[in-house]
């Protein structure tokens, strides 16, 4: 095993741990039953996703400042993982909210600018596919990138201001009891962790990929294109 | 050279070569139009939902002609490589933008000068000064944004599908207050003055985001 895969084996090792707590450590919510321990998962997916785009937005502008195709592969890789783990916290905010509120869908504040967070790198992923390697597509993507981080508390903001039905942040005002407390920050730290690992190894197919298309080699001096 | 007016000019330029061929504004209205007729079938408006509904069609109807109109912003560059010509001269990257911007501005307000009386006209809804100006308020800020991701597409393959995946989920905040803005106008919410504040917040924060950003999309 390389080191890659002991850091894949360990993360997933942590995954199951958190699991285990889970289920087994974390007490049965009164109201909610078994469904509410789709929280600790849920939420930590959803930091662990904006973890993520904020390294998006980190690679993009020190990729528009100094043109380190290192920082571009990082924005890459943040990408990727973050619109997987924005996956996960959709569907599984969707699954507790089918028992809870009744729907699975609602137009609320959070629901919304979690779709638009997720559209918006999925967006980021297609220009990576459709625009040559190179420069001119690590630009566009740094700026992509840097809208999207904006725009999603814009967004958030804007619905928040007229409906909202989401659960507010029930950690940091303390309305949980210590089991569940422990067993989500437990929860967080793994789902961090793998994130960070997802990170590390994408970055190295990345930086195998553009060794490979030799995209970031002086571009060759040419005249504009001509007309078509 | 005074920004200012190489933008003023890069917009009367633009802005008279749309004049000279008459190709653009009229093709925008011919789409408004067709798109009012297919919200007619799809919804059934009549005088008791009309005021519900027509704020809907109206963004539609716009965002998606705004989208037409912003895949065009840059084809003349684009067919005559005349952006790299622009570039080459001593006129700032941002000045040239600005008046790409400005000239998209004034075309996509030509095309809802269509839209709103035909709005009026068709759906028999009240068009007053506070749909108009929540409209224009809105147009400011898509206008910056579809031109910025209009610039920066025009060198990628599938542009024409680019565009709309990545302007669309940024346009959202000016739907949302925009919306809320032309519903309240048409009787069936409140919050106009919030509505209208937050759309000038956009308008103000992604009109210097993207002339931060232009920089770096137009100077290769």
């Amino acid at each position: 095993m390389n080191r890659y895969e002991r850091a894949a084996a360990a993360a997933v090792l942590l995954m199951l741990v958190a699991g285990a707590a889970i289920f087994f450590y974390a007490p049965t919510d009164y109201l909610q039953g078994p469904v509410q321990r789709i929280f600790y998962l849920h939420v930590s997916s959803a930091i662990a996703a904006y973890g993520c785009f904020a390294v998006v937005l980190v690679g993009g502008v020190i990729y528009l400042k100094n043109e380190s195709p290192a920082a571009d592969r990082f924005a890459r890789a943040g990408a990727l993982v973050g619109v997987v783990f924005t996956t996960v916290t959709l569907v599984m905010g969707m699954l507790w909210a089918k028992p809870i509120w009744g729907t699975y869908w609602t137009w609320d504040a959070r629901l919304t600018s979690t779709l638009v967070l997720w559209m918006i790198y999925a967006g980021y992923l297609l220009v990576r596919r459709f625009a040559d390697p190179g420069r001119s597509a690590a630009r566009l993507a740094a700026v992509v990138g840097i809208f999207g981080f904006v725009d999603v508390p814009v967004v958030h903001f804007s619905v928040t201001w007229w409906r909202t039905q989401h659960p507010g942040p029930i950690v940091v005002n303390d309305a949980l009891p210590p089991e569940m407390l422990a067993t989500f920050f437990f929860t967080l730290a793994c789902t961090l962790v793998l994130a960070a690992v997802m990170i590390a190894i994408r970055y190295r197919i990345e930086t195998l990929l553009d060794a490979k298309q030799q995209a970031f080699e002086p571009a060759p001096v040419i005249a504009a294109e001509p007309a078509p | 050279m005074n920004p200012v007016r190489v933008a003023i000019a890069v917009a009367r330029k633009d802005l008279r070569s749309e004049w000279r061929t008459r190709e653009l504004v009229p093709a925008l209205a011919q789409f408004i139009i067709l798109a009012l007729l297919i919200a007619n079938f799809g919804f059934q408006i009549d005088s008791r939902n009309a005021n519900t509904i027509v704020p809907g069609v109206l963004w539609l109807a716009l965002v998606f002609a705004g989208l037409v109109a912003f895949g065009r912003t840059f084809a003349a560059e684009r067919e005559q490589a005349s952006l790299e010509a622009m570039l080459l001269t001593p006129a700032s990257p941002v000045a040239i933008f600005a008046g790409k911007a400005l000239a998209a501005l004034a075309l996509l307000v030509a095309c809802e000068a269509v839209m709103l009386p035909a709005l009026a006209l068709f759906f028999g809804v009240p068009i007053g000064v506070d749909t108009v100006m929540a409209v224009l308020l809105a147009t400011v800020g898509m206008a910056a944004l579809g031109c910025l991701f209009s610039a920066m597409v025009a060198r990628v393959r599938a542009r024409e599908l680019l565009l709309p995946l990545l302007t669309l989920p940024l346009w959202i905040p000016f739907i949302v207050a925009g919306g809320q803005a032309v519903q309240s106008a048409m009787g069936v919410s409140s919050d106009y003055e919030e509505a209208i504040g937050l759309l000038i917040d956009f308008d103000i924060l992604f009109v210097v985001l993207t002339s931060l950003a232009a920089r770096f999309v137009l100077d290769e």
